[in-house]
């Protein structure tokens, strides 16, 4: 393990990255980016899940919210996975990104679970798996945000 | 069904609330974790860690070891610090500001001296 963190650590884009100002700085601006795609595509389909906004039909708001999710998350994983490269022993050893990594593990388990089920563009119904779901993803993907964040102020 | 999801939301929020109280008290971003007063320290570089997202040092300040926070690349440089000034064995002075938790030897540096040579990473702080 320790093995494979210092291969991360040594890898040419890590050393690029570890010593460039813009270079970071943008990588950390995309993380956002995806981010903020993310949740702010995740909390309004889960709130429509739980209930909310009832009259507007499920498959077209998840045909735009699905997708902006997907992407959101590949572009914060791809970008957080760069600024992981820099610090990889460290970051690795910290208790709040291990607990980080869980629950967005969690929430896309729970997400890939859902669609497998009802589809990409989710059955109409509201079903209890759907709240279930919206539960869980909501709680999940908030509580990784903060994690997140606090990895900042919790460094070795 | 309704209460088991609010069940769980309020777990999930104390979830979150406790790691933010039992949080560790060791942290770098901002100034928030730190006394607001300057303390005045030298030693000895036994260890540099530099680069993003932020240096650290590792300095023996008489037989204490201390965990000096230094700048990212950018802000060492624009205060005149070079490639291999912060390397091991290099006597230090540190002006800045402690941890507020005083079991802590972490000091965020504001001012540095290599040698009679002043480096001031933030020029706005006193």
């Amino acid at each position: 393990m320790g093995d494979a963190l210092g291969w991360v650590e040594g890898l040419s884009i890590a050393n690029e990255l570890r010593t460039s100002r813009w270079g970071y700085a943008s990588v950390n601006a995309a993380h956002i980016l995806g981010i903020s795609l993310l949740v702010g595509a995740v909390v309004p389909l889960n709130l429509r899940l739980l209930g909310l906004w009832a009259q507007i039909p499920l498959p077209a708001l998840a045909r735009i919210l699905v997708p902006t999710a997907a992407g959101g998350l590949a572009l914060a994983a791809c970008a957080g996975a760069l600024l992981f490269s820099v610090r990889a022993q460290e970051y690795a050893d910290l208790e709040i990104f291990q607990a980080k990594l869980l629950l967005i593990g969690l929430a896309t388990a729970s997400a890939v679970y859902l669609h497998l089920r009802e589809g990409l563009l989710l059955a109409e119904g509201s079903s209890s798996r759907q709240r279930v779901h919206a539960a869980i993803s909501l709680a999940c993907w908030l509580a990784a945000l903060v994690c997140g964040r606090f990895i900042g102020f919790s460094m070795p | 069904m309704k209460q088991t999801i609010i069940k769980f939301l309020c777990i999930s929020l104390l979830a979150i609330a406790f790691v933010q109280v039992s949080g560790p008290a060791a942290a770098h971003h901002g100034w928030s974790w730190t006394t607001g007063g300057n303390i005045d320290l030298t030693g000895t570089i036994q260890e540099a860690r530099l680069g993003n997202p932020h240096g650290v040092l590792k300095v023996d300040v008489n037989g204490e070891m201390w965990t000096v926070e230094v700048g990212q690349p950018w802000r060492n440089e624009r205060a005149g610090l070079k490639d291999g000034d912060l390397a091991e064995g290099v006597e230090i002075r540190v002006i800045g500001e402690p941890s507020a938790d005083a079991n802590e030897k972490r000091v965020k540096a504001e001012r540095l001296y290599l040698g009679g040579r002043e480096f001031v990473l933030y020029p706005r702080r006193d």
